[in-house]
């Protein structure tokens, strides 16, 4: 029996060595000799990335790939290529990056300094920050008033990690996806959910009853949003940036935000002036 | 003979389904009397003894054990069952236990004896059927023969009045017979009241105060040993005992 | 380019505590629900075999009725579904008291009591009849007949499909992460989140499982050894 454990221990730690370290190869490469760029996004992050009421998988971030991304990697690859897209959740993105199975992650990651070990993040695409959904009327208005309070969020979140570890008198609750965190904060379970505001917005939108709900607080995060890559590609990396680049300067970029984001958009969610600043100071202005 | 019936059936009827295995059987069995029921199989000869502890019910009839009704509603069958002894062809001794607890288990929990007044008597009971040095055997190491001696040792224990035995020999090999046999015919000499379902005809001649000879559900013909053996009433008696007495 | 191994990151900052939290949850979570699936499953496998049939239609719908629906939904169904029906400040007090752990639990048990009663079921079918009625016909009553000699019996030999079941309810202990138990998954998940080392994260989860199971099939494969009844079950392995 002994000896069997031994065996099998050691089979799982090979399996555990081996499966990942796969020959990596040059993205560019990749998609030129495929003609393909695979995405990782997600299918019910409404408005960045979502499946539609018609079926169709759209989103803000989808555009960027789309109408950015896209052109510039064909430049760098000088043929015309097709976007692919596969879902990818918190869990699984940078597992599915590595193994080769999505060349990049465009959905609604944050760019942190942990997960620059591990992967490139491209220009930020998105600024938002961690605040709370409540009921209206809570007496939660800011992150100073959780103590004691039980408050969801989602696992894997940057905003977690801040709770737990600066304001360890919260009860934290994580989840492993929106719909279960918002079905507890709408059922009472929890007195709040946390997440990136422009996430709590979408919710609040979806809502039974949209105006029973507010989102209270400062961002108490900073949470950018970049596309991942596989680390230290640095050519694809360029072909990416440069995409983003360009939207930016062209303003194309502004268009699609306004598209998604306007008055008349998905989300009504307007750039405030720090924001733009923000996003604009990435490409020197 | 002359002593108050310890098991009587009145008109019973018994179906299985649409089959009517048991027809209008009026039968009274004397305290101390020693019967033997025989005929062909598919008689209804297991089935009439099974319900005499109410392991069957019946649709019709009465039966009426030591005096009380088996067939009545509401009646305390487990009550009943401490007074009439059960023996099976296939042993049904528990496996997870020895020879002596198999022994011990209803004394201790139907009579409520202590530990030490149950396996006094259950020894004692295997001195009776010669298995004492197998008190600790499990079924599974035991023979088939001592098996069923080991269980007549568990009927007895209960110390009932009665004791019923539904095929005892058909399962074993024939060296083995004569072992349970000789048992049951200690027992029967001793003045138990028997009723046993058996082919074993010689066993039937040599201790049986009576035999019942059944077929299709029906008692066809009551008589002695004697007086059935030489020469049988009924036709179908006259059948029954040339196939059985011919190998 | 290729992916760089750090599996410090498993005992560095707060990851072996995280690890054992989620292991002692996984460990709690799952022994808790096992004796409530244990316990249910006894009850319905053998009323699933006697003879008044109230009693077998009760036991029957319990058991399709809880094993034909995923177990996730009856995470949601105790988590969700439950609580609403009591009063606000009962409600209160449980969401303050570790509801989602106990929600799991009995989403767990009571799921895997309806597969268990299947095991133990066919376990009281294999053992003839006959020992039933040898057991009553010494004035055992039914109840007694089956705490006495059929369950026993029975129990013992169903072990190798019992260990199974066991070590499937271990590791849908998992699914409580759901409802955000913070069990072994969860954590590590959590290490993932924290220092985006999926591979190293997942490695350690899985062997933890892994010697869990191998534990747990360790133990009863000597309980099955410790109460084999003698010549009924062909013992593997040198005689004694």
């Amino acid at each position: 029996m002994k000896k069997t454990v031994a065996v099998v221990l050691v089979l799982a730690a090979g399996l555990a060595l081996a499966g990942p370290v796969v020959a990596q190869q040059d993205t560019l490469e990749k998609i030129k000799s495929s003609g393909v760029l695979t995405i990782g996004t997600r299918t019910g992050s409404p408005p960045f990335a979502y499946i539609n009421k018609n079926n169709e998988w759209v989103g803000f971030t989808i555009d960027l790939v789309e109408m950015l991304v896209k052109p510039s990697v064909e430049k760098a690859v000088g043929k015309s290529i097709k976007v692919e897209k596969k879902e990818s959740t918190p869990p699984t993105r940078i597992p599915l990056l590595t193994s080769n199975s999505v060349d990049l992650i465009a959905g609604t990651m944050t760019d942190t300094p942990q997960r620059r070990e591990s992967v490139d993040f491209s220009l930020t695409f998105f600024y938002t920050g961690a605040q709370f959904l409540v009921k209206k009327g809570s007496p939660i208005k800011s992150i100073n008033d959780i103590g004691g309070k039980r408050i969801a969020a989602q696992q894997g979140a940057t905003n977690a990690k801040i709770i737990r570890e600066k304001y360890p008198q919260a009860q934290l609750r994580e989840f492993p996806d929106q719909p279960a965190a918002f079905q507890a904060l709408l059922q009472g379970q929890v007195d709040a959910y946390t997440n990136d505001g422009i996430q709590l917005y979408g919710l609040k939108a979806k809502a039974p009853n949209p105006n029973d709900w507010d989102v209270v607080g400062d961002f108490y995060s900073e949470e950018p949003y970049g596309m991942a890559m596989r680390k230290g590609d640095t050519k694809f990396k360029a072909a990416v940036d440069a995409g983003l680049k360009n939207g930016f300067e062209s303003g194309k970029y502004f268009e699609i935000y306004d598209k998604w984001f306007g008055p008349k958009g998905e989300l009504p969610y307007p750039m405030t002036p720090p924001v733009k600043a923000y996003l604009l100071k990435q490409i020197g202005k | 003979m002359a002593a108050a019936p310890a098991i009587v059936f009145r008109d019973v009827n018994k179906w299985f389904g649409k089959l009517h295995v048991l027809r209008d059987i009026n039968l009274a069995i004397g305290a101390g009397e020693v019967v033997v029921v025989c005929g062909p199989s598919g008689s209804g000869k297991s089935t009439l003894i099974r319900c005499v502890n109410g392991l069957e019910r019946v649709q019709g009839g009465d039966i009426a054990v030591l005096g009380a009704s088996v067939t009545a509603r509401g009646v305390n069958l487990p009550a009943l069952r401490t007074r009439v002894g059960m023996v099976f062809q296939s042993f049904n001794l528990f496996p997870h236990m020895t020879a002596l607890q198999n022994i011990m288990l209803a004394p201790k929990k139907v009579r409520r004896l202590s530990h030490a007044e149950a396996e006094k008597a259950a020894r004692a009971l295997l001195a009776r059927v010669g298995l004492v040095e197998k008190a600790d055997n499990y079924p599974a190491n035991l023979s088939g023969g001592q098996q069923q001696r080991v269980a007549i040792a568990r009927a007895l224990a209960m110390q009932p009045k009665i004791m019923l035995f539904d095929e005892p020999t058909s399962a074993l090999d024939p060296e083995m017979i004569n072992e349970v046999l000789d048992v049951m015919t200690t027992l029967a000499r001793e003045g138990m009241t028997m009723m046993c379902v058996t082919h074993e005809m010689g066993f039937a001649r040599r201790v049986a105060h009576r035999v019942v000879f059944m077929d299709e559900g029906q008692v066809i013909e009551e008589a002695t040993p004697q007086a059935f053996f030489a020469a049988p009433k009924s036709e179908r008696g006259k059948q029954f005992l040339s196939k059985i007495l011919t190998h | 380019m290729s992916y760089t191994f750090k599996w410090s990151v498993l005992w560095t900052g707060e990851s072996g505590r995280w690890l054992l939290q989620g292991l002692l949850t996984t460990l709690e979570l799952s022994a808790l629900a096992w004796l409530l699936a244990v316990a249910l499953g006894i009850v319905a496998g053998a009323l699933r075999t006697v003879r008044f049939a109230p009693l077998r239609w009760a036991a029957t719908s319990y058991v399709e009725f809880f094993r034909n629906v995923p177990l996730l939904v009856w995470m949601f169904f105790w988590y969700f579904g439950v609580p609403p029906l009591l009063p606000r400040a009962v409600q209160d007090w449980l969401f303050n008291h570790g509801a989602e752990f106990w929600a799991g639990m009995l989403a767990l048990g009571v799921y895997h009591g309806a597969r268990i009663s299947e095991v133990i079921r066919s376990g009281i079918q294999s053992i003839p009849r006959t020992q039933f009625e040898a057991s009553v016909a010494m004035g055992l009553t039914t109840f007694q007949a089956y705490r006495l000699i059929i369950l026993p019996v029975a129990l013992r030999l169903i072990v190798p499909p019992a260990t199974n079941e066991s070590l499937n309810l271990l590791k849908n202990s998992s699914v409580a992460l759901t409802i955000s138990v913070a069990e072994l998954t969860f954590q590590t998940r959590q290490i993932e989140t924290y220092t985006a080392k999926a591979i190293e994260a997942l490695t350690a989860g899985t062997v933890i499982y892994l010697v869990l199971c191998l534990s747990i099939a360790m133990i009863m494969a000597r309980v099955e050894r410790r109460y084999a009844i003698p010549g009924l079950i062909a013992r593997v392995g040198p005689a004694a």
